[in-house]
């Protein structure tokens, strides 16, 4: 079973490429290090929905039970948190 | 001290799928989905026949403690999420009033604090009351409306709202069940129409409703520990997960089996779920429990109120 760790790197990479087209805008120089709500302006509503993408994309599903506001701080802690939640294929 | 003496509630039975008037609303199938999957919403009430006074007369007409007392009621409070509920010049909570033999008894709209204006109804009722000084004297706070406007359908990226009602007896005083504090934090800067208001209010959110939970709870001279039940204004789970990790109380112990099929009910929500405790045996005599809600229109305020049944 692949370690969150060594999931991380390609979560983030995935993250960043989902996300102009989630928020319909250009978004250059995106990294781990991103602000979704300070500086892209996400809600915590459009950070699930943004989940529920990337499971699609994953082929995955993400337990959420557990997730709060400083989860979706950065793409970094998003891509964290989902590395660390990760539950059956979808 | 302000008792409430006995609360009834009515839905409709009618429901419809939160994909009907999502649509009808133009939400995004995936932003459905989030209400579905994560918010676990899935249907609200809607009463397609009836008016808002057909609502009203619902809850009170299983409101078994106001027969034969209806002379000592001097206030009737209908609490509102939305100042305007009906067309003029209609007067809803008037029009059941004087049905129920409360034509007698002043008619109040309470409004001010949004989805949490309920819990302001029962601090008022008390308070009107105690300035009477007649000990017998009782006040009607009801709740409930209809989903009059496009507004009324949605509280957005949040929640739906199902139709619904609830009426409760208020007296000054009396042993049950006693209202031991009441906490609202009203927050202005959430007030206005700038486009960063809203992503604000729900960064601020989970925070601010557990301080009041936290404020009510103290001035009640209790600790959270010895909360037997939250009774949640119903708008999803994800908002009360994030309350409770702040609080550092078990989601179990927030009654929120009410919010799948039956949506958030405007002001109404806290006295269904109160029906729902005892109806389950969850509140035994001695018990302490809060009434928590928050209001998202014209600026935010997070309320909690800590009752003794």
């Amino acid at each position: 079973m692949t370690q969150p760790d060594e999931l991380y790197p390609s979560l983030v990479e995935t993250t960043c490429a989902l996300l102009p087209a989630f928020l319909g805008r250009e978004l250059p120089g995106l990294s781990a290090d991103s602000e979704l709500m300070d500086a892209l302006g996400m809600t915590s509503t459009a950070a699930l929905e943004l989940i529920l993408r990337l499971e699609l994309t994953l082929g995955q599903e993400v337990d959420v039970d557990a997730i709060d506001e400083a989860d979706f701080a950065t793409v970094g802690s998003l891509a964290r948190y989902i590395a660390a939640n990760l539950l059956k294929a979808a | 001290m302000t008792a409430l003496v006995a609360v009834s509630g009515h839905l409709p039975e009618h429901r419809l799928p939160i994909e009907e008037p999502g649509q009808r609303l133009g939400l995004d199938p995936m932003h459905l989905k989030v209400f579905r999957r994560y918010h676990k919403l899935d249907r609200v009430g809607r009463d397609p026949h009836g008016d808002l006074p057909a609502l009203l007369r619902g809850a009170l007409a299983g409101l078994d403690a106001l027969r034969g007392q209806e002379r000592r009621v001097r206030y009737v409070l209908h609490a509102r999420a939305f100042p305007v509920v009906v067309p003029y010049p209609m007067r809803p909570a008037r029009e059941v009033a004087e049905e129920f033999g409360l034509g007698h008894a002043a008619c109040l709209t309470v409004s001010h604090h949004a989805c949490a204006s309920g819990l302001l109804a029962l601090d008022l009722a008390g308070r009107l009351l105690a300035e009477d000084g007649d000990p017998d004297a009782l006040a009607l706070v009801l709740a409930g409306e209809k989903v009059f406007t496009g507004e009324t359908e949605l509280v957005p990226e949040t929640s739906f709202y199902g139709e619904g009602a609830a009426a409760c007896l208020v007296r000054a005083d009396g042993e049950r069940d006693r209202l031991l504090a009441y906490a609202a934090d009203l927050r202005g800067e959430f007030d206005g129409d700038g486009v960063d208001l809203a992503p604000e209010y729900q960064r601020g959110y989970a925070d601010c409703l557990a301080g009041a939970v936290r404020a009510a709870v103290g001035r009640a001279g209790l600790r959270i520990g010895e909360i037997a039940l939250i009774l949640p204004h119903n708008v999803n789970v994800p908002a009360w997960q994030r309350v409770c990790r702040r609080l550092g109380f078990p989601l179990e112990r927030v009654v929120l089996e009410n919010l799948a099929a039956s949506g958030h009910v405007f002001c109404a929500d806290h006295f269904l779920n109160y029906r729902t405790a005892c109806e389950r045996g969850l509140l035994r005599p001695g018990d302490r429990y809060v009434m928590a809600a928050a209001g998202g229109s014209a600026g935010g305020v997070f309320s909690a109120m800590v009752f003794q049944h």
